[in-house]
C-alpha cells in the first residue's frame, strides 16, 4: 500500500548471528549518519523498514532497530568486563546517530574482539535484549550444544512467553509490517531456537514473509570431532525445519560445504581476510546480506518479502544460495557494461552458501541487486561508434543488469535492481581491501594511503540446482554417522524416528532441484 | 587403582569414605548457602549476573536456579530442590536444608562405624512415621476466606518484607476465588500477571478485569470509555495478500487502482459489520464499544472504526483471548458472519494509561469475571521480579491449600511434633535402625532451629523451650519469631500447605538415601553436553 513503511521485524538468534547482526546494524547506522548530508541523493533503502521510533520515560525520541535478540549468558558482556550495549537509547531524534556528533567511540582493534557487543555502535532498545540463563556461553559446561537443547528453550513457558511479549511490543505497533527475518546460528543449539520461533512465528503471523538466514561462522577443524559431528547435525535439522516453518531459507557461510568434510573457505579476488576470525567472516556476511535483502527495503515500489519468497521458492524449493561480488570490480573510467563483460561467461559472484561453485549448475529463479555503481557510468555510448556489445546498446543501468542476466542464464525467472547506495565500509568494518580507491573503485598495483569508505556489492539470492549435490551429500553424511555413539545429541530430546524423518525430507527438498526433470531442459 | 581406570584412564574417581565426604560436604554447603534465607526473618542474597543484572531475593527457588552450581552433587540437590518448587511451588529452602541435615546426622554415626545402608533402612522407617505424624495432626477444614488470606500470609512472608506481603495476600487470595469454578480444577492461568515500573511494590493490586500492555492505535478514539461492549474477536481487519501466492494483471494505471479497491471492499465489509452491531446494540443508549483483536487492524480500517466511536485494539496476545471472555464474558469471534449481541461481552470501565512508550489498558469492573489481573507495580526491575516471584509462590500456596482441603500448622511446630513421635517411636525399633530413625528426628529440627537463629535468637535455648511447651500442652507449638517464645501456630494463624510438607519428607528422604549410599564417584563421561 502506498504510504507507511512495510515494517519488518529482525531475529537475531545465537552468537555468530550476534555478530553479523552487529555489523548489519552499523552498516544501518553509518547509512543513516550519511542520509542527514545531504550531499548524496535522498535514501533509496527507507530505514523505517527496520528501524522504529519511540520514546523513553523521560520523553526523549529514540530511533532504535526493530529487533529481537536472543543470546546466552555471557555472550553480551564485552570483553573487558563492561557491559557495552547500552540499551537506554540516545536521544537525538530521527534520525539519531549522526557520527559527526557523537564522540567517536574507541574502535576496538580486531584482536581484542572478542563478542560482538564490543564493535556494535548502535544503540538498542531495552525491549531487544532477551538473554537465555539456562546456558552459558563459554566455558566447559552448560553449553546450548543440540537442536534439541534449543528447541527446549522455546518449549519453556518462560522464554516462550518472553519471546511472544517481546514479539507483540514490536508487531502491535506496526502497521503494515510485512514480515520477519530471522538471523539464526546453524552450528549449535540455535538451530533449534530458530526453528521453534520459525514455528511460533508462522502459527502467530500468517500471511507474513519469514526469511530466515542460516548462519554458520568460520571452518572446521577435522580434529574436533564431537564438534563437527553436532555441527552436521544441528545444520541439517536447523535447515530442514526451517525451511518447514519459513517462507526461504538462505544457509549463509563462508565454508566450502556443509558436510563432514572440511574444504577451504571461499576466496574474494580483491579481498583479504582471516576465515578463522568471526569478526571478519560475519563483516563480509554481513555485506552480502544487506545487499541481497534491498529488495524489501526500497523506498520506491518495493518487492514485498513475501513476494521475494513466492519468486524463489516456487516448487518447493523453499531453500536458496546466496553470492556476492566484494566489492564490485569497476576500475577507474570503466563502465558498467564494460566491466560486467570482464567476468565473460563464468558466474561472477563468490558463492556464500557453502554449496560449492555455481559454475556448470542451472539457476531456477535469480534476484540480484547491484549497489553503488554511479548514474554515469551506466553506459558510455560514443555516437556514431557502434556499440560493443548488446549491453553497451542498452540506455539505463538497469536494462544493461537485465540484459546481463539474460545472456547470463536465459530462461530464468529473474529480477534485479540496481542502486546508487554504495556500502559503507566504515570502521569498525574490518580492513580487508588490498587495493581500492577510497570510493571502492578496484585499483591496480599497491594500495593508496587513504581508506576506503565505500564499495560497490553485486550480490544475488538464487534458487540453484547446486543445492541438490549439497542437500544430497549432507543427507548421505547423516546415514554414514553411527547414531549411538552421539546419544547425548540424541538425549537433548531428538529422536531416532526424528532422525530417518529428517533424512527423507532433505532427500525430498533435494528432489526439487534435480536439474534434469525440468520441462524446460 | 579403580577398576574404570583400566578401562579409561583418563577418569578420575573418589571411592567409599572420599566419596562419601565429597557428597556431605557438598550437601552442607548448599544447605550453609540458603540456611539463613529461611523464614520471614530470613536475610537476602544478591545475584549480581554476569551482565551485571542485579536480583535480590530469598525464594530458594530462584536463589537454586540462579546460582552457577558446579558440583556434581550439589547441583543434584539443588534438582531436586527446585524440582520440589515445580510440584508444589514452595520448601525449596526447607528441602535443601532438611537433606544437608540428614547427610550431617547421618555422617555422625557412619564416622563410628556404622554402615549407610542400616541409616538408610531407619531413614526409611522414619519416613513412614513421620508421614503418619503428618496425617495425624494436618487440619481439615473449610477453605474460607480467611484461613486461605493465612496461608497466604505465611507463604509470602517467607519471600518479601511483612508490609508487602500484606498487600500480596489479599491481592493473591481473591485472584484466586474469582478465578475459581466449582467443578472445575483451578487454573492459575487465568490469572494473568502483568508488570507496570511505576510508584512502589505496595501499590500491586488485583484488578477485576484484565489489563493488556498495548493501547488503542488511533489519535481519535477515546482513551476513557464507561459502561462499554466488549467485542473479542480474531479476524483480520487489514488488508493483506492471500495466503494462497496470487497476483492480479492489470493494464492501466485505473485498472490497477479498481483491483486493489475490489479488495479492501472485503475488509470494508467487515469493518461495516461491527459498525452495523455497535449502532444496534448503542443505539439509544450512551455505551461504549471496544473491539479486542488478536490480528491486525490497519490505518484505515482504524480509521473508519474511530469515527463511529469505536475503540479498537489490535493484535491482542494469544493467551489473552481466553482470559478476555473469561473477564468480560461474550464470546471469542472467529468470523463475522453470524455476528450477534450475545458474543458481545461487557465492562464497566475501560480506559488507557500510557507510561513512557509504553501503553497499558484497563478493562475493569467486569460483573463476576472468571479471570483477573494482578496488576505489580515497582520503582525498579529487581523489585518487579521479587515480587512476580513471591506472587507466583503465593498463588501456588493457596491452590494447594484448597486442593489438599487441609492444612499442617506451621512455625517449626509440625517439625518438633514429628521429631517428638520419632523418638518415641525408636524404641519400639529393633537393632541399629534406630539410630537412623534417631538421625532422622535430629535432622527435622533443623528447621524450627534455623528459624529461630534468623530471627536472632539463641537456637538450642529457643528449640528447648518449644520442646517443653510441645510436651506439656499437647498442642502443635511452633515458635514465635517476634518473641522468641513457644505459641501455638494455629491459634496465631501460621498455616503451612500439607503437600508440601508431604512431598518434602518423600523427596528428602529418597535423595538424602541415594547420595549415602553412594561409594564412589566417577566423571569418565563423554560429553559435556548435561554438564
Amino acid at each position: 500500500m502506498a504510504g507507511g513503511a512495510r515494517e519488518v521485524l529482525t531475529l537475531q538468534l545465537g552468537h555468530f548471528a550476534g555478530f553479523v547482526g552487529a555489523h548489519w546494524w552499523n552498516q544501518q547506522d553509518a547509512a543513516l549518519g550519511r542520509a542527514t548530508d545531504a550531499k548524496e541523493s535522498p535514501g533509496e533503502l527507507c530505514p523505517d523498514v527496520l528501524y522504529r521510533t519511540g520514546r523513553t520515560l523521560h520523553g526523549q525520541d529514540t530511533y532504535t532497530p526493530r529487533l529481537i535478540l536472543m543470546d546466552l549468558k555471557g555472550g553480551v558482556l564485552s570483553s573487558d568486563g563492561v557491559w557495552r550495549v547500552k540499551s537506554i537509547p540516545n536521544g537525538k531524534g530521527s534520525p539519531p546517530l549522526t557520527t559527526a556528533t557523537t564522540p567517536k567511540p574507541l574502535i576496538p582493534t580486531e584482536a581484542s574482539i572478542r563478542v560482538w557487543s564490543d564493535f556494535l555502535r548502535v544503540h538498542l532498545h531495552p525491549r531487544s535484549i532477551c538473554m537465555i540463563q539456562k546456558y552459558n556461553h563459554d566455558g566447559e559446561a552448560g553449553r546450548l550444544e543440540a537442536f534439541g537443547q534449543g528447541e527446549s528453550v522455546l518449549k519453556e513457558p518462560k522464554y516462550q512467553e518472553e519471546l511472544e511479549d517481546r514479539l507483540h511490543f514490536y508487531v502491535e505497533e506496526c502497521d503494515y509490517l510485512q514480515g520477519f527475518q530471522i538471523l539464526c546460528d546453524l552450528h549449535d543449539g540455535f538451530s533449534g531456537v530458530g526453528a521453534k520461533a520459525a514455528e511460533l512465528l508462522q502459527d502467530e503471523y500468517s500471511g507474513r514473509g519469514i526469511i530466515t538466514w542460516g548462519l554458520l561462522p568460520g571452518p572446521y577443524h577435522r580434529g574436533e570431532a564431537q564438534r563437527n559431528i553436532y555441527r552436521l547435525l544441528n545444520t541439517a535439522f536447523g535447515l530442514v525445519h526451517l525451511a518447514a516453518h519459513s517462507s526461504l531459507v538462505c544457509p549463509l557461510s563462508l565454508g566450502g560445504s556443509l558436510g563432514l568434510r572440511p574444504e577451504p573457505p571461499v576466496n574474494f579476488p580483491y579481498l583479504h581476510y582471516d576465515a578463522t576470525l568471526p569478526f571478519h567472516c560475519s563483516a563480509i556476511l554481513a555485506t552480502a546480506l544487506d545487499t541481497v535483502t534491498v529488495p524489501y527495503r526500497l523506498c520506491s515500489s518495493p518487492v514485498s518479502m513475501v513476494h521475494l519468497a513466492d519468486m524463489l521458492s516456487f516448487c518447493g524449493k523453499k531453500v536458496v544460495t546466496a553470492g556476492a561480488t566484494i566489492p564490485f570490480p569497476l576500475a577507474p573510467g570503466q563502465s558498467l557494461p564494460d566491466s560486467l563483460m570482464q567476468f565473460g561467461g563464468a558466474t561472477p559472484w563468490t558463492p556464500l552458501s557453502a554449496c560449492g561453485e555455481p559454475s556448470g549448475t542451472r539457476c531456477f529463479a535469480q534476484s540480484v541487486v547491484l549497489r553503488g555503481i554511479d548514474r554515469a557510468c551506466h553506459s558510455q555510448l560514443t555516437p556514431g561508434t557502434p556499440p560493443p556489445s548488446s549491453l553497451h546498446a542498452c540506455t539505463t543501468g538497469e536494462e544493461v543488469l537485465a540484459q546481463y542476466l539474460q545472456q547470463q542464464q536465459p530462461r530464468v525467472m529473474s529480477s534485479s535492481h540496481l542502486l546508487l547506495t554504495p556500502y559503507r565500509v566504515a570502521p569498525p568494518y574490518p580492513h580487508l581491501f588490498s587495493s581500492c580507491s577510497p570510493q571502492g573503485m578496484v585499483l591496480d598495483g599497491s594500495p593508496k594511503g587513504a581508506a576506503v569508505e565505500s564499495i560497490p556489492v553485486f550480490g544475488a539470492l538464487c534458487s540453484s540446482s547446486s543445492l541438490h549435490q549439497t542437500l544430497e551429500a549432507l543427507a548421505r553424511d547423516l546415514t554414514k554417522l553411527d547414531l549411538r555413539r552421539w546419544a547425548s545429541f540424541m538425549d537433548a530430546g531428538v529422536e531416532h524416528d526424528d532422525v530417518a524423518e529428517l533424512l527423507q525430507e532433505l532427500q525430498s527438498l533435494a528432489q526439487c532441484y534435480h536439474a534434469g526433470d525440468s520441462l524446460v531442459d | 587403582m579403580a577398576a574404570i581406570k583400566a578401562v579409561n584412564s583418563k577418569a578420575e574417581v573418589a571411592r567409599a569414605q572420599a566419596a562419601l565426604s565429597v557428597n556431605i560436604c557438598a550437601a552442607r554447603g548448599l544447605q550453609d548457602v540458603l540456611r539463613t534465607n529461611l523464614g520471614p526473618k530470613g536475610t537476602m542474597k544478591m545475584l549480581v549476573s554476569g551482565a551485571g543484572d542485579i536480583k535480590l531475593t530469598k525464594d530458594g527457588n530462584v536463589l537454586l536456579q540462579e546460582m552457577q552450581i558446579q558440583h556434581p552433587t550439589a547441583s543434584l540437590i539443588a534438582k531436586v530442590a527446585t524440582a520440589q518448587d515445580d510440584v508444589t511451588g514452595d520448601g525449596t529452602t526447607s528441602n535443601v536444608l532438611i537433606i544437608g541435615e540428614l547427610l550431617k546426622q547421618a555422617d555422625l554415626y557412619i564416622s563410628e562405624g556404622l554402615h549407610p545402608r542400616i541409616i538408610t533402612e531407619g531413614f526409611e522407617a522414619a519416613k513412614i512415621k513421620a508421614l503418619e505424624v503428618l496425617e495425624e495432626v494436618k487440619v481439615t477444614k473449610e477453605m474460607k476466606r480467611k484461613v486461605l488470606l493465612d496461608v497466604a500470609r505465611t507463604s509470602l512472608r517467607t519471600k518479601v518484607h511483612a508490609e508487602l506481603a500484606d498487600v500480596l495476600t489479599e491481592a493473591v487470595v481473591d485472584s484466586v476465588l474469582a478465578v475459581r469454578r466449582p467443578g472445575y480444577p483451578i487454573d492459575l492461568f487465568m490469572v494473568e500477571i502483568m508488570e507496570m515500573k511505576h510508584k512502589l511494590g505496595t501499590d500491586t493490586k488485583l484488578i477485576q478485569g484484565l489489563v493488556l500492555d498495548h493501547g488503542a492505535r488511533h489519535p481519535d478514539m477515546k482513551k476513557r470509555v464507561e459502561d462499554a461492549f466488549i467485542l473479542i474477536c480474531n479476524v483480520s481487519l487489514e488488508y493483506e495478500k492471500t495466503e494462497v501466492s496470487s497476483g492480479f494483471f492489470y493494464k492501466t494505471a485505473e485498472e490497477k487502482e479498481k483491483l486493489v479497491k475490489a479488495e479492501r471492499k472485503f475488509i470494508e465489509d467487515r469493518v461495516q459489520k461491527i459498525i452495523d452491531l455497535k449502532d444496534k446494540v448503542c443505539a439509544q443508549s450512551n455505551k461504549g464499544f471496544v473491539i479486542i483483536n488478536q490480528k491486525g487492524i490497519d490505518p484505515f480500517s482504524l480509521d473508519t472504526l474511530a469515527k463511529h466511536g469505536i475503540v479498537a485494539l489490535r493484535r491482542a496476545k494469544r493467551r489473552n483471548m481466553e482470559r478476555l471472555s473469561l473477564a468480560c464474558g461474550g464470546m471469542a469471534v472467529n468470523s463475522f458472519e453470524d455476528l450477534t449481541v450475545d458474543c458481545l461481552g461487557h465492562a464497566g470501565l475501560v480506559y488507557e494509561y500510557t507510561l513512557g512508550e509504553e501503553k497499558f489498558t484497563f478493562i475493569e469492573e467486569c460483573v463476576n469475571p472468571h479471570s483477573v489481573t494482578l496488576l505489580v507495580r515497582g520503582p525498579n526491575k529487581h523489585t518487579l521480579t521479587q515480587i512476580k516471584d513471591a506472587i507466583r509462590d503465593g498463588l501456588r500456596a493457596i491452590k494447594n491449600a484448597i486442593e489438599d482441603g487441609c492444612m499442617v500448622p506451621g512455625a517449626g511446630a509440625i517439625e518438633v511434633a514429628m521429631a517428638e513421635a520419632l523418638v518415641t517411636y525408636k524404641n519400639s525399633i529393633k537393632g541399629r535402625a534406630r539410630l537412623g530413625v534417631q538421625a532422622f528426628a535430629d535432622a527435622l529440627l533443623i528447621i524450627p532451629k534455623v528459624l529461630a537463629q534468623n530471627a536472632g535468637y539463641d537456637p538450642q535455648e529457643t528449640l528447648v523451650k518449644v520442646q517443653a511447651e510441645h510436651v506439656e500442652s499437647k498442642q502443635l507449638v511452633g515458635i514465635d519469631l517476634n518473641t522468641g517464645e513457644p505459641m501455638v501456630a494455629a491459634d496465631a494463624g501460621v498455616w503451612d500447605n500439607y503437600c508440601v510438607k508431604k512431598q518434602l519428607l518423600h523427596s528428602c528422604t529418597v535423595i538424602a538415601t541415594n547420595i549415602l549410599l553412594v561409594d564412589e564417584i566417577m566423571r569418565a563421561g563423554m560429553s559435556s553436553l548435561k554438564g
